[in-house]
């Protein structure tokens, strides 16, 4: 009785996360008319690619889809150069001030991008960046949490290998790129991710940072369906899973890593 | 390490390009925001120091107060249920079955979606014509409910949408904490006759005890942050009863162009954060090394 009873509850939970992901699809797949009547229908009389052939062909969606790419592999490229040089610095040069250095970093992460609109948008007007994908980017380059991981996990690498490698005469760049960047490939793998995703959802900086709509990241475009298509649901839905195709993607092939990368900085941060 | 020879050189190099981006986009974005707060900035009518009038002015502003009353409305309804859920959660997907594994991948999907995605499906299922659960209400007899338009529900909607995007990262901090309870602990207490309820009790929840501090601050900090899902499922309505402080913040800014009032308002939350985030350090601190 009581295994049925947890069982049960097993069931409405999954259930309760599944359906809507379902009816996401299915409403996609749904002519409009059969959207928008008073009884519910599981599925047309046939499943069609209408809603995202008229996504993709009569709304800016590509585009946006473009930027959104160009911005997010900008952001994580850029990320993981600048967080894994700082962070070579914070674990293996010795020097004074190093832990106040690191405590600096760390601060950042408890900046809230959404106490900072005001700031950075009088910041990237004086730059006369507003309204450029640039200043959609620049903002998340220092991450400060991938400085923590990256910290954290540099310091669990030997330096062992490092030290045969000075006595053989290599400088600091090629430790950095030939020992300590492949032996910390995981977690830079979870930095990038991170940063990918991260980027790739950002919403409120981006809403303000971009006023023209041909330069609007797929997130902010998303937001923008439902004010031009107002009630032609089965395409908003069509332009919702396009627009989250790279995440579908990134979770299929590496669900592992990003698992590992929230525990990392979850159980330590 | 002195074998490579110029540290300082090296030092410098290195940590050059990673400060100089934090300390132009970063450092210096916060230490700005408190001095525009004291200020009266209208783009039509210049820059001119105010002290403290604009905190004043907050806090005899009934939109304000209003907005900063629905975010802690948030927190306080989103926090528990996300908690909870992601606890159950954790507990059905750190099993090794093949359900387990599966139940994991639908519970994470969701936070893997932006939150504009997430508002627009849920403006959908939740909308009162034709919206999935509405539908399902009247098949089984019963009224449709206003789910985005009575302002006694709309917050409520708005948590639900939030606990299905995000309650699956609460289940990973959940199962990484699990999953370090050495396994000899369980044996013993199997030995020992206890049933899974107490093992529960007696063993999961209060070894735990370091990883749910972690998930309410990272909660708390999350729901004070929340803007997008009202934005895109409410527009802050009806009547403005979900309109959120970042929300606030943003029409403050860019609708009414009042710069210095709206960073005054950024910083209250950014000392509320600031506070959450202080209390999650110290609490972690052993582990900065």
């Amino acid at each position: 009785m009581k295994k049925i009873l947890l069982n049960m509850v097993v069931a409405v939970l999954i259930a309760l996360w599944l359906v809507p992901l379902l009816w996401l699809i299915i409403t996609s797949l749904k002519m409009e008319n059969d959207v928008v009547t008073d009884h519910l229908t599981l599925f047309s009389a046939a499943p069609t690619f209408k809603n995202y052939i008229k996504a993709l062909t009569t709304t800016p969606i590509k585009q946006w889809l473009l930027n959104s790419f160009f911005v997010a592999s900008v952001t994580t490229v850029l990320t993981l150069f600048l967080d894994s040089t700082m962070a070579f610095v914070l674990s293996r040069m010795r020097f004074r001030g190093r832990k106040a250095l690191y405590l600096f970093v760390l601060a950042g992460m408890m900046a809230p991008f959404e106490s900072m609109i005001i700031q950075l948008y009088l910041e990237f007007n004086a730059f006369k960046l507003l309204n450029t994908l640039a200043a959609v980017i620049i903002p998340r380059l220092a991450l400060p949490v991938g400085v923590f991981i990256l910290t954290q996990f540099f310091n669990g690498i030997p330096t062992a290998l490092e030290e045969a490698a000075y006595i053989d005469g290599a400088s600091r760049f090629k430790v950095f790129t030939s020992i300590i960047l492949p032996l910390g490939k995981s977690a830079m793998f979870a930095v990038a991710i991170l940063s990918f995703i991260g980027s790739w959802n950002d919403f409120l900086w981006p809403l303000i940072a971009i006023s023209n709509s041909a330069k609007y990241t797929v997130t902010v475009g998303i937001a923008n369906f439902q004010g031009t298509h107002g009630t032609e649901y089965a395409l908003i839905m069509a332009g919702a899973v396009i627009a989250s195709i790279p995440q579908i993607l990134i979770f299929l092939f590496f669900r592992k890593n990003i698992v590992q990368g929230i525990a990392m900085t979850g159980i330590k941060g | 390490m002195h074998l490579a020879g110029h540290t300082k050189r090296d030092i410098i190099l290195f940590s050059a390009p990673y400060l100089l981006v934090y300390l132009v986009f970063l450092a210096f974005p916060v230490v700005y925001g408190i001095y525009l707060s004291f200020f009266d900035w209208n783009i039509l009518s210049g820059k001119a120091f105010v002290g403290l009038r604009n905190f004043v002015q907050a806090f005899s502003d009934e939109k304000f107060k209003s907005s900063f009353f629905h975010t802690l409305q948030f927190v306080g309804l989103s926090t528990p249920i996300l908690i909870v859920t992601g606890f159950l959660m954790a507990l059905i997907s750190v099993r090794p079955t093949k359900l387990g594994k599966a139940a994991e991948s639908i519970f994470f999907l969701p936070y893997m979606f932006s939150t504009t995605v997430v508002g627009t499906l849920w403006a959908w299922l939740l909308q009162k014509n034709f919206g999935l659960v509405n539908q399902l209400l009247q098949a089984i007899g019963l009224k449709g409910v206003g789910w985005l338009t009575d302002p006694n529900v709309a917050m409520l909607s708005i948590v639900w949408a939030t606990l299905w995007w995000t309650a699956g990262f609460n289940m990973i901090l959940f199962s990484a904490g699990m999953k370090q309870i050495p396994d000899e602990i369980y044996e013993s207490a199997r030995l020992d006759g206890a049933g899974k309820f107490v093992t529960l009790t007696r063993i999961t929840i209060p070894l735990l005890k370091d990883t749910t501090l972690l998930v309410v601050i990272l909660q708390i900090i999350a729901s004070f942050k929340v803007f997008g899902q009202v934005y895109v499922m409410t527009g802050g309505g009806p009547y403005g009863t979900t309109r959120v402080l970042v929300q606030y913040v943003y029409e403050t800014g860019f609708n009414y162009f009042k710069l210095g009032y709206a960073s005054a308002m950024s910083m209250v939350l950014f000392v509320v954060i600031l506070v959450i985030s202080a209390v999650q350090l110290l609490a972690s601190k052993d582990d900065v090394q």
